[in-house]
């Protein structure tokens, strides 16, 4: 009964019950919504860390004179010398020098722009998966990322084109499909990727003036990486202490890991301070409908307590009204988030199984739980007041 | 503990401290009610009736003196315990009917069983409560606002009788109602008297006293006279 008195006095007041559960709806959203992107994307990195823990990516430092010509990129030489000092460290390891560059694409009438990369043949099978098909062997054979076949409407078999170096239409041929690595990866994103062979990437890109893009090298012992980074920077990157006659910036997992960790820190701090802001409206927002429940509903006070009511059952009525606002808020809350935060985090590039893994889920109970609480703290001292209204008092109230 | 009186009050002083001095809402206050009486207690507006009645209820505690009800003291009880008291011994039965609004007929007698006894079914005995004060079905799911003065004051004597309580405290009972309605009510409550119930009833209508078996004259807050 304690609990139907509540539900009707919230009933009755319809508009203001929903006016002060916006409040608890915001907050909820907040912090369900802002949690779950950052879980996902935290998760995201995790999985890509682990999967390419055993990676340094080296991208070139500085403009080089070749031919006349000034161009960026690593020299046959450069990759000598990086595998010298690769090599003082471990035996094991595979060295993976690339092209790569954004190339305007023809796909049927259709027309786009693609990520493409030119690899030695032997080197593809350590960079990438293929889930279909074969190898590029050379030619205008091409592989192509599972995410841009399908979006393409491409399959085993299928034509593509690009504008060679000499302006020529060049038709390649899809031979088979690399695993998706999502756009948050090390090197390189198949999603929205062209791969062929170096001979290829000649043909419709150029050579660079003979200089890779980027060069990958992958330890069979991931515990050597830090090692082999010290040992690239000492023959490649001059004195220590001065970085203008770098050539080469090296990028590890691990320092990335940290400065996407100093991101997701501060984005949560940002993510905490916006939700306590909504929350705290949303609290002195319910705390004044209480009082104002508190305040229009003396005399029914005095009448439950003339009539045997306790003052614990009086605190219990208020509160269940204060908790139901808060758990139908948090619970609005909550659903608005699992729609919008995943929808949110696919457009961002994360997958599937990142957007609804446990710890992003994790953060929908998490809400609905401190949107009652607050709630519920927030109803506590109205409750509190109206348990403790003398009987007399309250009876004489018009 | 039978033998004793149903309310007993020894001594009972109320004093509110003002700032032109103390003035005394009631002044060493001495009665008692015994078991099957019907009590009628009289006086003009500020006579200190309704302090008086808000002491038997166990509302509020005198400055002085002792208020027994079924022998029991009730001056140090906590209040929880005052609250059982009301809740098991004590029926009201107000001026203003004080019907909770957001209830039923139904629910608004039904609300003292579930607090005593839990949530269960108690159709049986609202139902018997209400027809007995007669209250019509047709209208036990109405809510206060859709019940006549008079009907809403059957409502609230079949809640006072809800739980069988030692004896019912009426706050002037037909102060709120015309001259018809006010003899149906009197009436129901002299049924009532007759069937063996105690009743308290403070009023200031000689009419309404006469149906009491003994009626108490307070003025000034002392009791001036017994009839």
């Amino acid at each position: 009964m304690i609990i139907a008195l509540a539900l009707r006095n919230l009933k009755l007041n319809k508009f203001r019950t929903i006016l002060s559960m916006i409040g608890i709806v915001i907050g909820v959203f907040a912090i369900c919504s802002m949690g779950m992107v950052s879980a996902g994307f935290t998760d995201e990195l995790d999985n890509m860390i682990s999967d390419t823990a055993d990676t340094l990516t080296l991208s070139p430092l500085g403009e080089k004179v070749v031919g006349g010509a000034t161009a960026v990129g690593f020299s046959e030489k450069d990759v000598r010398n990086i595998e010298l000092a690769t090599k003082s460290v471990t035996k094991e390891y595979s060295l993976i020098p690339y092209y790569t560059t954004y190339k305007p694409v023809t796909i049927g009438k259709e027309m786009g722009t693609v990520s493409v990369y030119g690899l030695e043949s032997n080197d593809m099978g350590p960079l990438v998966t293929l889930v279909s098909g074969t190898w590029p062997k050379g030619g205008t054979n091409v592989i192509v990322g599972e995410q841009f076949a399908e979006d393409n409407d491409l399959r085993i078999g299928s034509r593509i084109s690009f504008l060679g170096v000499n302006g020529q239409e060049i038709t390649c041929r899809v031979v088979g499909l690399m695993e998706n690595t999502g756009m948050l990866t090390f090197g390189i994103s198949t999603d929205n990727s062209v791969l062929g062979t170096t001979e290829w990437y000649s043909s419709i890109v150029g050579n660079n003036h003979g200089l890779y893009n980027n060069i990958i090298i992958k330890a069979a012992d991931p515990t050597k990486l830090a090692a082999i980074d010290e040992a690239i920077d000492k023959k490649m990157n001059g004195k220590p202490d001065k970085d203008s006659d770098d050539t080469v910036s090296i990028l590890n997992s691990y320092e990335l890991m940290d400065i996407f960790d100093e991101m997701m820190n501060m984005s949560s701090i940002f993510t905490t301070i916006i939700s306590a802001i909504s929350l705290l409206v949303a609290a002195v927002a319910i705390t004044n409908v209480m009082l104002m429940s508190v305040k229009e509903r003396t005399r029914e006070v005095g009448i439950l307590r003339s009539i045997g009511t306790y003052r614990s059952q009086i605190l219990q009525m208020f509160l269940y009204e204060a908790g139901l606002i808060g758990l139908i808020g948090s619970i609005i809350g909550a659903i608005i988030s699992l729609i919008i935060a995943p929808i949110f985090m696919i457009i961002m590039g994360l997958t599937f199984s990142a957007v609804f893994s446990i710890s992003v889920l994790l953060y929908i109970p998490l809400g609905i739980a401190v949107g009652l609480v607050v709630c519920l703290a927030s109803g506590l001292y109205p409750a509190w007041k109206a348990a403790n209204l003398n009987p007399v008092e309250a009876m004489s109230t018009d | 503990m039978d033998d004793a009186p149903v309310v007993e009050l020894i001594d009972v002083s109320k004093v509110y401290q003002m700032k032109a001095g103390d003035v005394y809402a009631l002044n060493h206050v001495n009665f008692s009610v015994k078991r099957g009486e019907f009590v009628a207690i009289m006086g003009p507006s500020g006579s200190g009736k309704s302090t008086l009645m808000n002491m038997i209820e166990c509302l509020d505690v005198p400055t002085s003196g002792t208020i027994k009800i079924n022998g029991v003291s009730t001056t140090d009880m906590t209040d929880d315990e005052l609250t059982e008291y009301r809740l098991n011994t004590i029926g009201f039965i107000f001026q203003k009917f004080n019907l909770i609004s957001l209830l039923t007929a139904y629910e608004n007698v039904e609300y003292p069983l579930i607090l005593k006894y839990g949530q269960r079914d108690h159709s049986e005995r609202v139902k018997k409560l209400l027809t007995m004060v007669g209250f019509t079905e047709d209208r036990m799911q109405h809510t206060p606002y859709e019940l006549s003065g008079g009907q809403q004051q059957r409502v609230s004597i079949a809640r006072a009788l809800a739980n069988d309580p030692t004896f019912l405290l009426c706050d002037e009972p037909t102060g709120n109602l015309d001259s018809k309605m006010s003899t149906q009510i009197m009436e129901i409550l002299s049924d009532l008297h007759k069937q063996g119930r105690t009743l308290v009833m403070v009023t200031h209508n000689p009419e309404t006293a006469e149906y009491a078996d003994r009626v108490i004259i307070i003025r000034d807050g002392e009791i001036v006279g017994e009839e």
